[in-house]
């Protein structure tokens, strides 16, 4: 068995999905969709901001967006609230790139990064975070069915 | 074989077999294992740990580069390799969640007949 030995400030993860790339930016970024997979969270960009809500309305993040170019790439802060250590790190960045592919498929990229003042977030985004995200959401777009 | 990504995606094989293909060699499983250990390396650090030649890394890689599981990206002047667990987590949910599930209900299912009956 191997296990993480450092910190990972940089974590790349990458999935095909058979939609358009304008189809995978409205499921990144309205919360109807969101909810349905991004471990229960609604998200919505407004005013510069990417806010996520918990089921109850409860602030699970609140940062900056630092680029928006829809539907090709979009930036922003990272800060895990619903957390009070992981709250307590730095903010990180994640970066969503939309590349269109053939035959009707897109290339999915998420970079996390910025992570060296955030240890404890890399670590929990890095297990199944990221994993299960993309995964649900390449379910979601691609069968309508949510991940249980 | 021109692109690094996804142009040499749809020869026919579909996601999970170029990622079973990827898998099943031990040297490709252990620049995974390495790249888990210590992600955003380059090609000379991964090959520095392998009794192989660089172009012999660099065709495994290019293979984990197609089944999805390595990506790698422009740092400067560096391309650093990144693992990408993407595509093993989907053949979990595809494969391993349902016949785990079944394995499951049917447990579930024997406790119940044996409860009724005993």
């Amino acid at each position: 068995m191997t296990t993480i030995t450092e910190i990972q400030t940089t974590q790349v993860y990458q999935v095909f999905i058979k939609a358009t790339p304008e189809a995978i930016w409205e499921a990144i970024t309205r919360p109807e969709f969101t909810v349905r997979y991004f471990h229960g969270a609604r998200i919505e960009l407004a005013d510069g901001r990417r806010r996520t809500y918990g089921p109850n309305g409860e602030t699970w993040g609140d940062e900056a967006i630092l680029e928006e170019d829809p539907p090709r790439k979009l930036v922003h802060g990272w800060r895990s609230l619903y957390d009070p250590e992981l709250a307590a790190e730095e903010t990180s960045r994640v970066t969503w790139e939309i590349e269109q592919q053939d035959g009707g498929v897109s290339l999915l990229t998420v970079v996390h990064d910025q992570l060296e003042g955030a240890p404890k977030t890399a670590s929990s985004v890095a297990g199944v975070g990221w994993m299960r995200v993309l995964s649900g959401l390449k379910t979601l777009l691609e069968t309508g069915d949510a991940l249980s | 074989m021109t692109c690094d990504h996804s142009v040499t995606y749809y020869l026919g094989m579909t996601d999970d077999d170029l990622v079973f293909r990827a898998l099943a060699d031990p040297t490709r499983r252990l620049l995974l294992d390495r790249l888990f250990e210590r992600d955003g390396r380059t090609l000379t650090e991964l090959e520095s740990q392998l009794e192989m030649t660089r172009f012999g890394v660099m065709k495994h890689l290019r293979i984990l580069e197609q089944a999805g599981l390595v990506v790698s990206r422009k740092a400067g002047r560096n391309r650093l390799h990144y693992l990408n667990p993407v595509p093993i987590r989907l053949i979990h949910d595809r494969w391993i969640d349902k016949y785990t599930e079944h394995r499951v209900s049917a447990l579930a299912e024997l406790k119940t007949q044996l409860e009724e009956t005993g």
